[in-house]
């Protein structure tokens, strides 16, 4: 007798497997129902608490700062929506208006740092500028932190880079920084001597003097640093954003 | 030098370097101008002699051991006279005299000194507009001889006044 080549068990196999697919799919789809189901009740509570808290939020620097940790722990970002419960209660406007005055301290000091701040200096700068009327709303690394990457929308106008040890800057000019020139920016706030060498970069990062010099050449074509050819060994490169004198002009 | 402001960039070792990013360069020389315009103001002088430059704490700070070249110097020099701000004395450009105000400007002023003096249609010396009790509180008062000279001979051009020699004294008459 002749035997077909078992069709029908391949069939067979076929089906089980779809049957096996859609119970999968099922289960998952109940999961996340009432995930989501979950989340809708945190987030009511969330908004709940935020209206009955609202000038608290506004005032309390560490107030707002947790209360931005539990927003981003479910996803909720209260500056995202422009409509809606979230614009009414203000939260967004806040940090609109901190990023306002961001732009401004960028812009007031770019002549002389070539648009790269320290968040400190940012921060002295921004508070002076809101005045003594509004020195109750303390505002916090954080809540710059946050401002400033609201700021992203515009373009890579406006990136916050880390510097490690809690320092960071913020880059108000077009243009991103790579990860060598980010590298060669923590090096000299690290060393908290404003400046770089070549040979710094090559002893302490383990770079060719290739990498070293292409990474040094772009941040003075960007304007960030500056040449200096008096030192006595070799040519140092020198930040204005974090050179002291030049912070406190 | 106790009177003198020093900006932040004086004690920022790669402002003696002139740099080589145009627009960093720009920023630095204005920053230059502004200083050699400030401290001129401040210590009353109206010229600097390139070779001899680097004496003078204005383009030689010893605190952080930076220099400015003497090309340096006239980089920044023939930029200022691009704007009139400064002008060359010598051909070879070693001596170069720097207006805190325009030449316009210093006219403007002792125009307007004598204007409100009453010396319309009356004759003074230039010493007397260098060093008289009665300038005592202008801006002009001590100016470099060849600088009002200069500002004058402008004056004169737009029929404000005249200059006149007698003896060994310069004077000038207003109208």
């Amino acid at each position: 007798m002749r035997r077909h080549a078992g069709v029908g068990a391949i069939q067979k196999q076929r089906l089980q497997q779809e049957k096996y697919r859609e119970k999968g799919s099922e289960i998952q789809e109940n999961q996340f129902q009432q995930m989501s189901k979950q989340l809708e009740v945190f987030r009511e509570n969330l908004e709940e608490f935020a209206t009955k808290h609202k000038n608290e939020i506004k005032k309390n620097a560490q107030f707002r700062r947790q209360f931005q940790e539990m927003c981003a722990a479910i996803g909720v970002d209260p500056l995202a929506s422009g409509k809606g419960f979230w614009s009414v209660l203000g939260i967004g406007d806040f940090y609109y208006e901190i990023g306002v005055q961001i732009v401004e301290v960028c812009l007031a000091t770019n002549y002389k740092n070539g648009g790269l701040i320290t968040l400190e200096e940012l921060r002295t700068r921004l508070i002076a500028a809101r005045g003594k009327a509004k020195i109750h709303q303390e505002i916090t690394n954080e809540d710059l932190l946050v401002a400033v990457k609201k700021l992203r929308i515009f373009g890579n106008g406006f990136t916050v880079v880390p510097m490690g040890k809690g320092k960071w800057l913020v880059q108000s000019v077009p243009g991103e920084l790579n990860l060598d020139q980010t590298l060669v920016l923590q090096k000299a706030s690290g060393l908290g001597t404003a400046w770089v060498s070549l040979s710094i970069l090559i002893d302490d990062l383990g770079w060719t003097e290739t990498r070293a010099q292409n990474a040094l050449n772009h941040m003075v074509k960007e304007g960030l640093a500056w040449v200096d050819t008096q030192d006595t060994k070799e040519t140092l490169y020198w930040f204005p954003s974090m050179f002291s004198e030049c912070v406190a002009a | 030098m106790a009177d003198i402001v020093w900006p932040w960039q004086y004690n920022f070792p790669p402002f003696f370097t002139i740099q080589p990013h145009t627009e960093t360069r720009a920023k630095q020389l204005e920053a230059w101008q502004q200083l050699i315009t400030e401290y001129l103001k401040t210590t009353k002088q109206s010229t600097i002699d390139i070779r001899e430059s680097q004496n003078s704490p204005l383009f030689n700070n010893t605190e952080i051991n930076r220099k400015l070249s003497q090309e340096a110097i006239l980089t920044i020099l023939d930029d200022m006279a691009k704007t009139g701000r400064a002008a060359p004395v010598d051909k070879s450009k070693n001596v170069w005299e720097v207006y805190w105000h325009s030449l316009d400007e210093w006219g403007n002023l002792i125009y307007n000194w004598a204007c409100n003096n009453g010396m319309n249609n009356s004759v003074c010396t230039l010493f007397e507009l260098r060093e008289g009790d009665n300038t005592a509180d202008q801006e002009f008062h001590g100016l470099d001889m060849n600088v009002l000279v200069k500002a004058l001979k402008n004056l004169e051009v737009k029929g404000r006044c005249e200059l006149m020699e007698f003896d060994d004294n310069q004077g000038v008459k207003f109208f």
